[in-house]
């Protein structure tokens, strides 16, 4: 790493440098003068002008390199977007499994090429639908599912063979039983779990972090719990994800990009650390690691952090645990544009917003992409408002030409600048963490929640004072507005869940259903793997919520310190 | 200021309850509820003020059990607020249900202060 690789020439450099000072001397003076605080989303100074003499010491080959090779900065495929476009992944859940079925269908009609499930808020909680403190939110936010037999509904006359499926199975606690669920039916429908290709949540902080709820599972328990899904799947479901590291649902509560980044990378850290403690090689597992990230309203430092990531990653992968797959080292990713950046004023702006969004993932080089629709702030997507999320990404991939070149942005020194700054940020992050005893111990210890909150204030404040503007909110408002459209009504889910339920408890096999709980709650006590138990057991008709009093029995319940 | 039912948002109702205490007030957070434990908390620590948050749309369910359980307890110096994803036709409904105030997404936190004082001190 001598002088001679790097690109730009010393002399050059320092011509380019004095040339600069004289400009923003001479030229830029008028501008200078009004001391305006130029600043990203998350707090870096941006200056006006960026040259050569900003990125002094860089090194093509080794700072970025080539598309599908180590450091992947340039994009985790050689082809990138020419050999295969990103997925079209758009949400849909809502009400009885019938009714999101129905969706499922009418988004790939539409040219969805992957489905996105999103489950309801009791199930996301691990209670089954007849419970009595859940009767409020049964069907809402997503679908509600109990049993075995939901998941057959959901997935009825769906090529699940050949489709990808994610499901946003966020906590463990839920992904044990719906990932089971999903695998079971499969199964029966004659499908081997090694064809089965598609991406479950699965995330320890979602449980335990970012949603504050009282009796949820204990942090080492839930983190378990995601573990045993983990190594289910690498012996037995290759081609399926088992881990979607949310960073999304970070972000969304509060955290800044960096932030974002450094607590998905240190989850994977922790991940990692497990599997080699189960005696897993890393190049068993690693290849299979997903990650989950937000597009938010910065433009330029959404696409910073999406290089960062790839780079910062690939480093540890190599450094920390050795991995020599290159798959093991590739940093790959889902985007979902935010919904916190969207607005219920003028809701129709939001479709400008989320384009945006979806833009910077794209020229981040994500691997799918979810189109946030224009109702996020008011309600449920309606049929027009999903179908216009999905026509949002179609636009930008055919129309566009976004696609034709590979990491368009790579090079641009303001960009270049701003990926090396979001990459120390992160790796200071980083290194507080491992400071802290790894990510486990900074959500026991409420670091997480303390972070986490604290971002959120600011960043509030700054909606409120009016230093971060917000069309439609704090500047071009509309007063008295009428609302320009459909909202969504849910579909009554209660009853029909509840009926289907009293119908199973009614049918199954009671001895069965009693020995199938004993076995899960002897499993939980001899720290058995959870995953390969429960295939087998959901398919005598166990409910989630079931399941997942079994598991607090055991775990006991934790209630996440307050910020 | 608590959570009603299952809703997993925190964000907004950290946010306010934060905003709250650094205007000077003493704010209970009391996380997800269901409306029985809402009243029963309301009442044990004496609050002038109930504040439910709820992102998840079953707001219409829940806020006004509450203060129909507020009222079944022959509790009448405790008001209720509403704060969350709302659609624009329910802001009537809630109010007519005798939600006093309904603080939809975009809201001000000055305003949400200045309204929670108000009501403090009527």
């Amino acid at each position: 790493m001598g002088m001679k690789t790097e690109i730009f020439d010393k002399k050059r450099l320092k011509e380019i440098k004095t040339k600069t000072a004289e400009w923003e001397e001479n030229s830029y003076s008028c501008q200078k003068k009004l001391k305006k605080k130029y600043e990203t989303l998350s707090g870096f100074d941006v200056k006006p002008l960026y040259t050569p003499d900003d990125l002094a010491g860089f090194d093509y080959l080794r700072d970025l390199g080539f598309p599908g090779e180590s450091p992947f900065i340039r994009g985790v495929h050689p082809t990138m977007y020419r050999g295969r476009t990103w997925t079209h992944r758009q949400l849909a859940g809502f009400g009885p499994p019938e009714e999101t079925n129905k969706r499922y269908k009418f988004l790939l009609q539409q040219g969805a090429s992957g489905i996105n499930g999103v489950f309801d808020y009791p199930t996301l909680r691990g209670y089954s639908s007849d419970d009595p403190d859940v009767y409020a939110d049964v069907g809402r936010g997503g679908v509600a599912i109990d049993t075995v037999d939901d998941m057959r509904i959901l997935f009825d006359g769906i090529p699940i063979d050949q489709v990808s499926v994610s499901l946003v199975t966020c906590q463990p606690i839920c992904n044990i039983s719906m990932q089971s669920m999903y695998f079971a039916n499969a199964l029966d429908r004659g499908i081997p779990l090694d064809r089965l290709a598609g991406t479950s949540q699965n995330d320890f902080l979602m449980e335990t972090a970012t949603t504050i709820a009282p009796g949820v599972l204990p942090p080492q328990a839930s983190f378990k719990v995601s573990c045993d899904a983990i190594e289910f799947c690498t012996k037995n479901a290759p081609r399926w994800n088992p881990i979607s590291f949310a960073g999304y649902n970070y972000r969304e509560a509060g955290c800044t990009a960096p932030q974002e980044v450094a607590l998905v990378i240190a989850h994977a850290i922790a991940c990692s650390e497990e599997m080699l403690k189960r005696g897993i090689e890393i190049d068993s597992f690693a290849n299979r690691l997903s990650f989950f990230l937000s597009a938010h309203n910065d433009f330029f430092e959404e696409i910073a952090k999406y290089r960062a990531a790839r780079r910062i990653y690939c480093s540890i992968m190599k450094k920390r645990f050795n991995a020599r797959d290159p798959r093991s080292l590739m940093f790959r990713f889902h985007v979902q544009t935010a919904g916190v950046a969207l607005t219920a004023q003028q809701p129709l702006n939001n479709v400008a917003r989320a384009a945006y969004h979806a833009l910077a993932a794209v020229l981040g080089g994500a691997q799918s992409v979810h189109v946030d629709a224009y109702d996020e702030a008011l309600c449920t997507p309606t049929e027009l408002s999903s179908v216009t999320a999905l026509r949002t990404q179609q636009i930008l991939q055919n129309e566009t030409g976004v696609t034709n070149t590979i990491d368009p942005l790579g090079g641009s020194y303001f960009l270049e600048s701003l990926t090396n700054r979001m990459e120390t940020e992160i790796c200071g992050i980083l290194d507080e963490i491992d400071s802290l005893g790894g990510l486990v111990k900074a959500v026991e210890n409420g670091w997480i929640h303390k972070e986490i909150a604290e971002a959120a204030y600011k960043y509030q404040w700054a909606i409120e004072n009016g230093e971060m503007p917000i069309v439609g909110v704090n500047c071009f408002k509309i007063e008295d507005e009428v609302l320009p459209i459909e909202l969504f009504s849910s579909p009554e889910t209660l009853k029909v869940q509840k009926k289907k339920l009293q119908i199973i408890k009614k049918k199954r096999n009671a001895a069965e259903v009693a020995r199938s709980l004993d076995a899960i709650s002897r499993c939980c006590e001899k720290n058995g793997n959870l995953m390969e138990l429960m295939v087998g057991a959901v398919k005598s008709h166990l409910t989630e919520g079931e399941i997942s009093q079994a598991l607090k029995r055991v775990y006991g319940v934790w209630d996440p310190p307050l910020f | 200021m608590v959570r009603l039912g299952m809703d997993a948002h925190w964000r907004g109702s950290m946010v306010v309850a934060r905003a709250l205490r650094d205007a000077g007030m003493e704010v209970i957070y009391g996380g997800n509820q269901m409306p029985m434990n809402i009243v029963r908390m309301a009442i044990q620590e004496d609050v002038d003020i109930i504040g439910l948050s709820s992102l998840s749309g079953n707001h219409m369910m829940l806020a006004p059990e509450v203060v129909k359980l507020l009222k079944k307890e022959k509790v009448h110096d405790i008001k209720v607020v509403f704060g969350g994803t709302v659609p624009p036709d329910d802001v009537p409904k809630l109010k007519k249900a005798g939600i006093v105030e309904v603080f939809g997404p975009g809201s001000s936190l000055r305003k949400i202060i200045s309204c929670i004082e108000s009501l403090k001190n009527n």
